[in-house]
């Protein structure tokens, strides 16, 4: 009897682990949008990556750029909706990660023939956080040990230099 | 005053004129310094007071090496001013890849070596991973680097000189300009600095006007302006973000950086003569007549064949996907408003094609393009008419051709040599690449795209270029790019003598061990 348990436990575990991965696999990466544009063309896909540099409004919609670690992509998204992301990624920030599900364009008609996405709904998945400059100690050492070398260094190089240049 | 150049060795003066320029260099550092304090980014500033000071040593070592140079007032040959420029570039590019290194962007010292020596030829190729969360200090740098390399490095150091330095024209040439706007040097090279600075003043201007209309935020607006301009201006194809020019999803950013970098092909003779209200020169000059046939021609057969095979929906697509990257490509910036890799799934062995034409082709001579260039291409096709023209003539019959750049100059077969003899360098240097690009599995149209990019200095990827491409092929499109942007005769003087001091030092060997 506990073998037929433990049988039905595992089962139940490999069931639930096969699901997740079908989840997982819904969600699209950028890289994978760009290598079937033609397959995903004018399709629902959802996109997760972080908000880059910041939002351009250009009035009742705006532009979010999203980066996922393959590559980075353009959401045309409702204004209203892109000013929940309070957090955009650049040398200081973390952006918010974003999940954005919408239609892939491989030559957007209202854009140009840009390759994007219209956001149909956004979701913030993780805040974005500010990130804080930690300095490392070997890099303190070696300007506190070169700079000074070499500012006296040049300071007597430019002296010489001079008196050179008024002999000549 | 004294001349004692015998006194001073080869090796002395090409260490000293090194040294200038490493220390001119060393001094640029303190803008992204001044970005870095600004921005309160303390890492980055730390990185270029370490690559400053590193620089300056480096720089004091070399010109104190050569210091007899100055004390003797030595002259400088046509050798020593190419090999100047060769050495100094090879030697900048290392220096100015530590902050790179120091700022945790980049895997190796050969990607931060790729990347400025793709900043310096004003390619524009990346291997900098997150460039989205980059330093502002860093992004200052790598456009700077841009910038200043399209109008060279040594002549941003002869604009500097305080004197003008005798045989300053052969470390001129050296770097692969020979166009006198001014009958000396030092003239010369501040009128290129001069016209650059009021464009670029110019360029940033419309820019950030254009980025605040966009939605960007007044301070990102103007940061994003420069560095655009930096790059467009310079032919060189840098972005401060990830997506290139997508970033900004504007056909009005485009069309301006588009402008941008046209004028940035053009030769800096003729900014200069059109500045001097000779507007003619325009239409008359060989090669802007050469530019605006192939790009005509290179834009509407692109147009056709990708129409054919409905890759854009309609004209204003047309019109921002193709022409704008096939100009992008002909004018050797590398601004790109598709995905590298929809060069591959979606333009077709057609468009791939011609856009290794163009790329190959490049902008104007003397100018911060890259390529063969349109004087060489027109010379080489003026060429091609003369001599069946001659064919066709009567053996007694005796004509003077002619062709128009800048002024009229005569045609004869030294020059459609020269230009023969260069356009066959790029095409070695192009198929080697190509070949080597085959070798390591690529496709043979994705290799000669991507070698094409690195020999014209244009920055246009279809996803080869990445940090995980085999180290021989980031060694070799250094060296492409390098080989390049100095047009070969600065690199190959750089081998002579280096190989020529090799023998020395055999023979000398040789003798003591006898």
């Amino acid at each position: 009897m506990r073998k037929i348990i433990k049988i039905f436990v595992l089962m139940f575990l490999l069931v639930i682990s096969f699901s997740l991965n079908v989840f997982a696999a819904q969600r699209t990466d950028i890289n994978s949008l760009i290598e079937h544009a033609k397959a995903l063309d004018n399709k629902e896909v959802t996109v997760q990556g972080e908000a880059i540099g910041e939002m351009m409004n250009r009035g009742e919609y705006s532009w979010v750029n999203i980066n996922d670690g393959t590559n980075a992509m353009g959401i045309w998204i409702k204004t209203a909706e892109a000013e929940q992301i309070t957090s955009f990624g650049d040398y200081k920030h973390k952006g918010d990660t974003v999940k954005i599900t919408g239609i892939f364009h491989r030559a957007c008609v209202e854009h140009g023939g840009e390759a994007d996405i219209h956001s149909e709904t956004c979701e913030i998945t993780v805040k974005g956080i500010t990130i804080s400059e930690r300095i490392p100690s070997g890099k303190l050492i070696a300007t506190v040990l070169l700079v000074p070398v070499a500012a006296i260094l040049f300071f007597l190089y430019y002296k010489k230099s001079r008196k050179v240049t008024a002999e000549l | 005053m004294k001349f004692r150049t015998n006194a001073v060795s080869s090796f002395e003066i090409i260490s000293y004129y090194t040294g200038y320029v490493v220390l001119c260099t060393a001094l640029l550092m303190t803008i992204p310094i001044i970005t870095a304090l600004v921005f309160a980014e303390w890492n980055a500033m730390l990185d270029f007071l370490i690559s400053m000071a590193i620089a300056t040593l480096v720089g004091i070592a070399l010109a104190g090496i050569g210091w007899r140079t100055k004390q003797n007032r030595a002259n400088i040959q046509w050798k020593h001013g190419f090999v100047i420029a060769a050495l100094s570039w090879f030697v900048l590019m290392i220096l100015c890849a530590i902050p790179y290194c120091l700022s945790g962007h980049i895997s190796s010292m050969l990607d931060a070596c790729f990347d400025v020596m793709s900043g310096f030829t004003t390619t524009g190729l990346v291997l900098t991973q997150d460039l989205d969360h980059l330093s502002t200090a860093l992004n200052m740098w790598r456009h700077m680097l841009t910038f200043i390399g399209g109008q060279g490095m040594v002549v941003l150091a002869l604009t500097i000189m305080i004197r003008e330095t005798s045989g300053a024209y052969r470390l001129y040439v050296g770097e692969a300009k020979d166009i006198e706007l001014v009958p000396n040097v030092k003239g010369t090279t501040r009128i290129i600095w001069r016209i650059s600075m009021i464009y670029l003043a110019v360029g940033t201007a419309a820019l950030w006007i254009d980025g605040l209309i966009i939605g960007l935020k007044p301070v990102s607006a103007f940061l994003h302006a420069l560095f655009m301009f930096e790059s467009a201006w310079s032919t060189g194809g840098f972005a401060p973000m990830t997506q290139n020019i997508m970033y900004y999803h504007s056909l009005s950013f485009e069309t301006i950086t588009m402008i941008i970098f046209i004028l940035g092909s053009f030769n800096f003779g003729l900014h200069y003569a059109i500045w001097q209200g000779k507007r003619k020169e325009l239409v008359k000059n060989i090669e802007t007549q050469s530019f605006f046939i192939t790009s005509f021609i290179a834009c509407m057969l692109t147009v056709y064949g990708l129409s054919r095979a409905n890759v854009y929906p309609d004209t204003v697509s047309a019109f921002r996907r193709i022409v704008y990257n096939v100009i992008s490509a002909h004018t050797t910036t590398g601004f790109g408003t598709v995905y590298a890799r929809q060069f591959a799934l979606e333009w077709g062995d057609f468009g791939i094609l011609i856009m290794v034409i163009v790329m190959l082709i490049g902008g104007s001579a003397c100018s911060t393009a890259g390529g063969f260039k349109g004087l060489r291409v027109g010379i080489v096709f003026k060429g091609l008419i003369m001599d069946i023209k001659k064919l066709l003539c009567s053996e007694r019959s005796r004509k003077a051709y002619k062709f128009h750049h800048i002024k009229d100059q005569l045609l004869d077969d030294s020059v459609v040599k020269s230009s023969s003899l260069i356009i066959i360098c790029y095409m070695v240097l192009f198929g080697i690449g190509t070949m080597i690009g085959t070798f390591y599995g690529y496709p043979l149209s994705s290799s000669a795209f991507e070698a094409a990019s690195v020999t014209g200095n244009v920055g246009l990827s279809i996803g080869i270029t990445s940090p995980a491409m085999p180290a021989v092929m980031k060694i070799y499109y250094i060296i492409a790019m390098y080989m390049g942007r100095l047009e070969f005769l600065s690199v190959f003087a750089l081998i002579g003598y280096v190989a020529g001091g090799i023998k020395k030092l055999c023979v000398k060997s040789l003798k003591f061990s006898s």
